[in-house]
């Protein structure tokens, strides 16, 4: 049937029942609106193939997803006809471990023994050029990024950093070394990587507040190069941390000082932007993504822990913003000070470095309810060792 | 305690009913549904042969089914004898099947009932017969209704059109098919009542002298229309009974018919039988899943490769190759419904490669079916003559089941009655009402 016939039939309903003829009416209109928008789609995409966009943006896509099959073969340490026949649980047989490292690049791999809460001690002297060691528990079968602070990058199977001791007493020459700074560069962040072909974004977050985010789709280049870039506007900055987002996700950091900054990842730019005013002496301590089903966790060096329901996180929407005070001024007044903040649940474990270099396991819900951690020092640093065996998105 | 219940084993949708004397009880027998009183008749069997019905098979069926991967592997059928004038040969068959099927989705098991043709099927392993099918729908249905109710269920009073089938050996069949199944489904005592009989006792508990009524049960398979003396119950009597093979799925297939087809190449491919074979199977709801085999995708592939008719024939591979003939009928069937109250419905499918968008009229509506409604005319007039009254000496005139609501057939019977004795009932309740009427009182309620 033609269409003009299908438009003669329309009038004669149109006819015999003259109040059908508003509902057509709407109806046409409707499918015009939708035709209209799908039209320009198609012009907007027709114009892009004529001018060669779209077929850059085609070869980059397709360079994209060689460079993660890439990466899972990596991952599973096998060739694509085995990958193929894997089970899903494969990963099963992974174990996690606890990664401490300090800015000078050292790293101790500890395997998390799930009923030890003392993980053992480190000798040396924990602070160093200014930075404290930080935690990060990850699968044993994980790709690790390595951020640095001139904004270089490498990547490394965590298989190929060996393992310490669990219960021993570490010091920093023994530690492992995969990738030594460059000159006047320190290690700023490590983060896992497995999840680059399921993410949107890479997502940093420098000492004075500054984001950006980049997209994944050019991540091959990022790591042919060994080059993510610095995410800071002022050269006095440096980076904190990185990690792999999702567009709808919800990220999150803290100050020194305990300033709470939420931000809606989709609505983040692509080039570094301060989003919190700070005092001179601020800076960030703890970043996370947070998600509906976790809470926020932030610690303070005293072992102080504030325990927070993930959707009293405000988004920040203006460049500059002062962000939600963790603590009263007075408190502020009297030295307290945050080390770190992460996004948990009550079943996960929090691990727990302080300055006399004692590395323990708490679970959530004990320090939560008691809302304290009683370390033998000054609390250094935190990570979250995640109870589904680190198989969440953002550790 | 034991139960008698009423079902209405529908063509499109069934229900459970219990009476205890002073009201019908409507079981919630779906409670995934909208009308939870109301459970649609489809089966979904697994691989595993896991069954569920209603709502959740349709659930699963979506859940398990839609976008689906799949596999083919060739699979040895059997073997055919050649023999000619001086030669015999054997030839091996083999099928294509699908290894990574998940499940099969039964619907229209009512339909099949009463087709002659149609014996049983293959579900991966096992042969199910007709029978078979109708069993394992009614021990869910029962096995449900005895979770509602809390005590077993030994005794059924199951609907039945008027005519199963013109044949009157095949509608015997189907008859003593549907028992010997209610009895393997777990009754102990299993009996039949008309469906327009049912829908006339509930009809009866709202008016308070006797009348002549006319039953109109137009549902899903079947049209069945019954003259009844109503209103004394020591005094009911069926004047007359018809009924034709006429309902709401051969409606839904001229709509496909008329409307669908030309979206997927019909008149726009010609000379390329393999192509017309698939687009002529679209309004078969049997033969369009088994379409998905490896010939018939390469078969399409081509003929886009080619530019015949690409759009519609993308179209074509992702309905059959996509799993989503199911959803296609039911946007159909939506649209026919949309209709009963609205003068335009929009009938859409956007799903992998498909863009379907018809706007539907129920003057195109009314002109697709034209040809039943004679036929429809023709089967009531005949009844009403059967009964030896006069249009004149009917009181009421109840519809029943969802095509009755069709404006085309409500203006017939207003044009023949008279608009103050056409009543409305509730589509979905007033068969399984009666049905559980005469489950409680279990003796025959009219002579």
């Amino acid at each position: 049937m033609s269409f003009s016939n299908k438009i003669d039939e329309w009038i004669k309903e149109a006819e015999t029942r003259p109040e059908s003829a508003l509902t057509i009416v709407k109806l046409i209109a409707k499918r015009l609106r939708e035709l209209t928008g799908r039209n320009e789609e198609l012009l907007a995409e027709n114009i892009a193939l004529q001018n060669g966009t779209l077929v850059e943006e085609y070869q980059k896509r397709i360079a994209h997803l060689e460079y993660q099959l890439d990466l899972l073969k990596r991952r599973f340490g096998t060739d694509e006809s085995v990958l193929t026949e894997l089970p899903m649980d494969s990963t099963e047989t992974s174990t996690l471990s606890l990664l401490v490292y300090n800015a000078q690049g050292r790293v101790l791999r500890i395997e998390i023994n799930p009923d030890v809460q003392t993980l053992g001690r480190i000798t040396d002297e924990m602070i160093n050029d200014s930075e404290q060691p930080r935690l990060l528990a990850v699968q044993s079968n994980e790709e690790v990024l390595l951020l640095f602070t001139s904004g270089r990058v490498s990547t490394h199977a965590l298989s190929s950093i060996p393992t310490v001791d669990s219960g021993g007493a570490w010091s920093w020459e023994g530690a492992a070394l995969p990738d030594e700074p460059r000159a006047g560069e320190l290690l700023a962040c490590i983060t896992p990587l497995s999840r680059l072909p399921l993410s949107d974004f890479f997502l940093q977050v420098s000492r004075r507040g500054c984001v950006k985010k980049t997209m994944t789709s050019v991540a091959q280049s990022i790591l042919a190069n060994h080059y993510l870039g610095k995410s800071a506007l002022q050269k006095s900055d440096q980076p904190f941390d990185v990690t792999l987002c999702q567009k709808k996700d919800l990220f999150a950091f803290v100050t020194f000082e305990g300033h709470l900054i939420g931000l809606d990842v989709d609505g983040l730019s692509y080039s570094a932007e301060e989003r919190i005013r700070l005092t001179s002496s601020d800076y960030v301590v703890g970043s996370f993504m947070t998600h509906s089903n976790e809470s926020m966790l932030f610690v303070t060096q005293t072992g102080k822990v504030i325990h927070r329901e993930s959707h009293s996180l405000e988004l920040s929407k203006s460049p500059l913003a002062k962000g939600q005070a963790l603590i009263s001024a007075s408190r502020l007044e009297q030295g307290i000070r945050f080390i770190g903040a992460a996004s948990v649940r009550d079943e996960d474990q929090i691990a727990v470095l302080d300055a006399t270099g004692s590395l323990n396991v708490y679970l959530t819900e004990a320090i939560t309810g008691a809302g304290s951690i009683a370390a033998g020092g000054l609390i250094l640093s935190i990570g979250v060792i995640q109870a589904e065996g680190g198989k969440r998105a953002n550790p | 305690m034991t139960f008698r219940v009423g079902i209405d084993f529908g063509t499109s949708n069934s229900g459970v009913a219990v009476y205890d004397g002073q009201r019908v009880k409507l079981l919630p027998i779906d409670p995934k549904n909208v009308l939870p009183e109301v459970v649609k008749t489809i089966l979904y069997i697994t691989r595993d042969y896991r069954c569920s019905i209603g709502q959740e098979a349709v659930e699963t069926y979506y859940r398990d089914n839609v976008n689906r991967q799949r596999r083919y592997v060739k699979q040895w059928a059997g073997e055919i004898d050649v023999r000619g004038a001086d030669m015999h040969y054997v030839r091996d068959i083999y099928v294509y099947v699908d290894e990574l099927k998940p499940g099969r989705l039964l619907q229209y098991l009512k339909t099949a009932l009463r087709k002659e043709s149609y014996t049983g099927t293959h579900i991966f392993e096992r042969y199910y017969t007709v029978g078979d099918l109708a069993k394992t729908y009614l021990s869910l249905l029962k096995h449900r209704a005895e979770g509602i109710l809390g005590e077993p269920i030994h005794a059924v009073t199951l609907g039945r059109p008027v005519k199963f089938s013109e044949s009157l050996e095949q509608d015997h069949k189907a008859e003593e098919t549907l028992r010997q199944s209610a009895y393997e489904a777990g009754f102990k005592e299993v009996d039949f009542e008309l469906e327009p009989v049912a829908a006339a006792l509930d009809y009866e508990q709202s008016i308070t002298k006797p009348q002549n009524v006319v039953i109109f049960d137009f549902g899903g398979g079947t049209l069945d229309i019954a003259v009844i003396r109503l209103g004394d119950p020591r005094n009911r009597k069926v004047y007359a009974s018809g009924g034709v093979d006429i309902a709401g799925s051969d409606f839904d297939r001229a709509i496909i018919e008329k409307r669908m087809l030309p979206h997927f190449g019909y008149g726009r491919v010609k000379h390329h039988p393999e192509i017309l074979e698939m687009i002529h199977a679209i309004p078969d709801w049997m033969a369009l899943p088994e379409l998905g085999t490896p010939i018939n995708r390469n078969t399409l592939a081509k003929a886009i490769h080619a530019g015949m008719a690409p759009v519609q024939l993308k179209a074509l591979e992702g309905l059959i190759f996509n799993d989503l003939a199911f959803t296609f009928y039911n946007r159909v069937e939506a649209g026919k419904i949309d209709l009963s109250s609205a003068g335009a419905t929009i009938i859409s499918l956007e799903d992998k490669n498909i863009s379907l968008w018809e706007l539907y009229t129920r003057h195109q509506f009314e002109t697709d079916i034209q040809h039943y409604l004679i036929d429809v005319e023709k089967v009531v007039l005949d009844t009403i003559t059967e009964s030896g009254l006069e249009p004149a000496e009917i009181n009421a005139v109840v519809k029943t089941g969802g095509s009755s609501n069709i404006p085309l057939f409500t203006e017939m019977l207003t044009r023949i009655f008279g608009a103050e004795k056409v009543k409305g009932s509730n589509t979905f309740s007033s068969v399984v009402a009666g049905l559980a009427i005469k489950a409680f009182n279990h003796s025959p309620l009219v002579e």
